[in-house]
């Protein structure tokens, strides 16, 4: 039987680093679909009722309480306010102060987009605690 | 006519690199269709500089309450109305430790829809919330139109 094999036996030859690549470059792309998206987002919070007494003058009269009207005008405590100015303006009053807390109330017919965008300018100037205020919230404290 | 040996039988050993290419690229398209083809609720999400990592919203027994663009409320998927939110909410909510809230609202959902689902949460007890939104990069992105 003669030897009709074609085709080298023994050693390996060289390699075809084409179909390499391209099995290669296909499980990077695998391992790049499989990479987890983490959600991400804001913290907000929305305080239960005081069952207490009512909260002193004292606590009353330093809270912050961001406003947006209808027409996309920002206030702090009914001060008006340019919404580009109002992160540094939030840096500023929170310069003196440690309780970093505020609240934010916003008209009914404005997007969430927007409230969202406040609650992203406060936190970018470094505040914690932001509560909305919602008709419940106003109504229990 | 000189007797030529005949041919020998064609035997062909599948090539493998091939076969591997296309396997791994079917999985691929595979790996990305089914998370689409999930039930999902369409929310845009707020773009935002400053949102921090909410990996628990990943949780199979996170509390989620999405609200859509029209207003619509779900709890985790289902849709539901904001009056049996809160017991819905409330029973979710027993005997948890961590009581946080996510809320998946549209950008352009009605401040006052989400606020009444969220007044619906806060009546069941919950303090905390994370409002989910995405990260963008470029400061410039925000459109802030006066």
């Amino acid at each position: 039987m003669a030897m009709a094999v074609g085709g080298k036996k023994g050693a390996m030859g060289d390699i075809n680093v084409t179909p390499l690549i391209d099995v290669l470059l296909v499980l990077i792309i695998i391992f790049m679909v499989i990479t987890p998206r983490i959600p991400h987002g804001l913290d907000a919070l929305v305080p239960q009722p005081n069952k207490d007494k009512q909260p002193d003058e004292s606590v009353l009269n330093r809270t912050i309480v961001v406003t947006m009207d209808a027409q996309r005008q920002v206030a702090i405590n009914q001060q008006p306010v340019d919404i580009r100015g109002l992160g540094d303006k939030l840096i500023d009053i929170f310069k003196t102060r440690n309780d970093r807390i505020i609240f934010i109330k916003g008209d009914p017919t404005l997007t969430f987009g927007d409230i969202a965008q406040i609650i992203d300018i406060a936190k970018g100037a470094g505040i914690d605690k932001i509560g909305l205020m919602t008709a419940a919230v106003e109504a229990g404290k | 006519m000189a007797g030529h040996a005949k041919a020998p039988p064609t035997v062909s050993d599948i090539n493998v690199t091939p076969l591997v290419d296309v396997m791994l690229v079917l999985l691929i398209i595979f790996m990305v269709i089914t998370p689409l083809l999930q039930k999902n609720i369409s929310v845009d999400l707020a773009r935002t500089m400053n949102p921090r990592a909410m990996p628990d919203d990943d949780r199979e027994d996170a509390i989620e309450v999405a609200i859509t663009r029209d207003g619509k409320t779900f709890l985790k998927k289902n849709p539901v109305s904001v009056d049996d939110l809160t017991a819905k909410v409330r029973d979710m909510i027993s005997g948890r430790l961590d009581k946080t809230v996510y809320v998946r609202a549209d950008a352009r959902a009605k401040y006052g829809d989400v606020t009444k689902a969220v007044d619906a949460v806060r009546a069941a007890g919950v303090e905390q919330l994370g409002l989910i939104t995405t990260q963008i990069e470029r400061p410039g992105n925000i459109s802030v139109s006066p």
